[in-house]
């Protein structure tokens, strides 16, 4: 949690700075998206060795922050993750950053750093799903005009750390299993 | 420059790190196992009281008078002097291979060691010695989840050798598919061997309180052995052994009852005995103490469950571990009021109940290593919210209540603390295991 408090000191700080550069009214700024987590995983499970599987998971996230100048925004963003074994909640840091000024069509930049909690997770009797630090940075298109609402693409990396206690077999003193989960997240979204 | 270079720590995040493969690790400490055979007559030659040890794997634990007696898992037992519980003074250790359990009558310690029951008179704690033996009366049993045998090389004469194993552990990491899918770990052959004297024999590491009266002492809630009238009642992994100590050294096989599978602890109350397994409570009625009667079975789910009784009301601890394979960690109050027809009061949710003591109202129960938790048991409705204090910071096996103190032993050591003020458990001693 420090060290998200920090990158959120930091944005605000920076934005401050940039915000000196020329005359600018700082705005509100939210943006709301939906889309899926897109993946694979190579395990080996009993005999059958190095198994391929393609995995899909729904994110939902809004992000509230402040415009600190043309290109820049700060603020928070909450999430909910569906994998398929755990229920995520990230709070992380954010920021938007306009890459190119187009006019209808401009690319952008995301960053969301923070922490997955797992507070509406419920475990199968015996499993205790704990939660981890997030990343997730990405690119994206935002349509519409300058200073105005958008609609928006964004490509983005997105990982997401657990540990699972699990329950212990017959020979076993301890299981616990850590995952990080690698997706390719795609959404779709409004930035008003 | 700045525009500049945030577009390049942009790109880097977003795409040298790019990855989409995810990476989940489950590691596993398992226990290997690897067979040992030990002749008998050394293990029954190697009965031998030594000078005092210090604790390194206790066990089980029993009182009496002003001594206590802990087991050293599958080594003997320690004599020790608890006259003044804040200064307990190690007196000797009696060496006694393949010991799990103890019960003292009058100056006669029985102990088990592997196939046989063994009688010591304790008249000089200094140096007990062996006054009498059963032989060949336990066929199988566990320490810690690995099972022993008898081994009968000559034609069903099962006289000649114990086959144990040598534990290691081994930590192992396997890539999973990042979902709980139960991996069943893939036997070798001495764990499948393990494995299947599991399925057929089940029974764990003991105790329960066995509280008969006058001169026997008190053990913890996780015994498998206990003392009534003139009677040593014993519970192997299938059957109930009745020993007349009538003449107490010189202990005899008066009976044998066939249970079941997987039997571990046996609690006598009143004139019943509570006998748990890992799929349910036995009540016998113990009237006749040569020839229990079984009234009832109450059916749970898979799980070890130590059970302590007071009045009308048993306590029953199931947890999840390495010999039970159940998935529930709880304590069901059970109405037994009935004893042939037991009913379910209510269950609470625990974290890995292991042995339990009450002093009614109070009840201490070990979680493991989640600690000792006191709870006041007076309503039998609400036990939960009346946790009147958690002990953390130990490991806690099994639990001894003497009222004025309480006795404690966890694989960290063993605790003995002061209850006049259950809120506030004052430590008189520990004796921490050495390493």
């Amino acid at each position: 949690m420090k060290v998200f408090s920090q990158l959120l000191i930091c944005f605000l700080l920076s934005g401050s700075l940039l915000a000196q550069e020329n005359t600018f009214k700082r705005r509100y700024v939210n943006h709301t998206e939906f889309g899926g987590l897109f993946g694979r995983v190579k395990s080996s499970y009993g005999y059958q060795q190095n198994a391929v599987e393609s995995k899909a998971s729904i994110t939902a996230q809004i992000y509230n922050g402040l415009q600190l100048n043309k290109s820049l925004s700060a603020g928070v963003t909450a999430g909910m993750d569906w994998y398929k074994t755990a229920l995520v909640n990230p709070l992380a840091a954010g920021m938007r950053y306009d890459l190119f000024k187009g006019k209808s069509a401009r690319l952008f930049g995301t960053l969301d750093a923070g922490y997955g909690f797992t507070w509406f997770h419920q475990d199968t009797d015996g499993y205790k799903t704990k939660g981890g630090w997030m990343l997730n940075p990405g690119v994206g298109v935002k349509y519409g005009k300058p200073g105005g609402n958008a609609f928006t693409i964004v490509f983005s990396y997105k990982r997401q750390e657990l540990h699972v206690d699990k329950p212990l077999w017959y020979d076993q003193q301890v299981r616990f299993e850590e995952r990080i989960y690698n997706r390719l997240a795609l959404r779709l979204g409004m930035y008003l | 420059m700045k525009a500049g270079f945030l577009h390049l720590l942009l790109f880097i995040v977003a795409f040298v790190s790019w990855s989409c493969n995810d990476q989940c690790t489950e590691t596993r400490i398992t226990r290997r196992l690897t067979p040992i055979s030990r002749p008998l007559a050394e293990i029954r030659s190697s009965v031998r009281t030594e000078a005092a040890h210090t604790l390194k794997k206790p066990g089980k634990m029993y009182v009496k008078g002003n001594y206590l007696f802990i087991n050293e898992i599958k080594e003997g037992i320690h004599i020790i002097d608890n006259s003044n519980p804040a200064a307990p003074n190690f007196i000797s250790f009696i060496n006694i291979p393949g010991n799990g359990d103890i019960a003292v009558k009058g100056n006669i310690l029985y102990a088990d060691s592997f196939s046989d029951l063994v009688a010591l008179d304790i008249s000089d704690v200094n140096a007990p010695k062996e006054v009498g033996r059963v032989n060949n009366v336990f066929q199988t049993g566990q320490f810690d989840g690995v099972w022993w045998t008898m081994t009968a090389p000559n034609a069903g004469i099962q006289d000649n050798a114990i086959t144990d194993y040598k534990v290691e552990y081994v930590t192992e990491t396997v890539s999973t598919n990042c979902e709980e899918n139960i991996m069943y770990p893939i036997l070798n052959s001495a764990t499948a061997m393990s494995f299947s004297d599991m399925a057929f024999f089940r029974g764990k590491s003991a105790s329960s309180s066995s509280n008969s009266g006058g001169t026997s002492g008190k053990a913890g809630s996780m015994s498998r052995f206990a003392l009534h009238d003139n009677f040593l009642y014993t519970v192997s992994q299938s059957s109930l052994h009745l020993f007349n100590i009538s003449k107490p050294s010189s202990p005899s096989d008066f009976s044998t009852i066939n249970l079941g599978w997987n039997i571990e602890t046996i609690f006598p109350y009143k004139n019943k005995l509570f006998i748990g397994s890992s799929t349910g409570m036995f009540i016998y009625d113990n009237s006749n103490p040569s020839a229990p009667q079984q009234l009832s079975v109450f059916q749970h789910g898979n799980a070890c469950d130590p059970v302590v009784v007071h009045d009308d009301i048993a306590y029953v601890t199931l947890r999840t571990g390495t010999a039970c394979a159940g998935t529930q960690n709880q304590m069901d109050l059970v109405d037994v009021s009935d004893a042939s027809s037991p009913q379910l009061i209510r269950s609470y949710q625990m974290q890995n109940p292991h042995g339990l003591s009450i002093d009614f109202p109070i009840l201490y129960l070990c979680e493991g290593e989640f600690g000792l938790k006191i709870f006041n048991a007076e309503d039998k409705m609400d036990i939960e919210s009346k946790l009147l204090a958690h002990f953390k910071d130990m490991d806690a096996y099994d639990v001894i209540s003497l009222g004025k103190t309480v006795l404690v032993i966890g694989k960290d050591g063993f605790y003995q603390y002061d209850a006049s003020d259950v809120k506030n458990l004052r430590l008189l001693s520990k004796i921490p295991v050495s390493k």
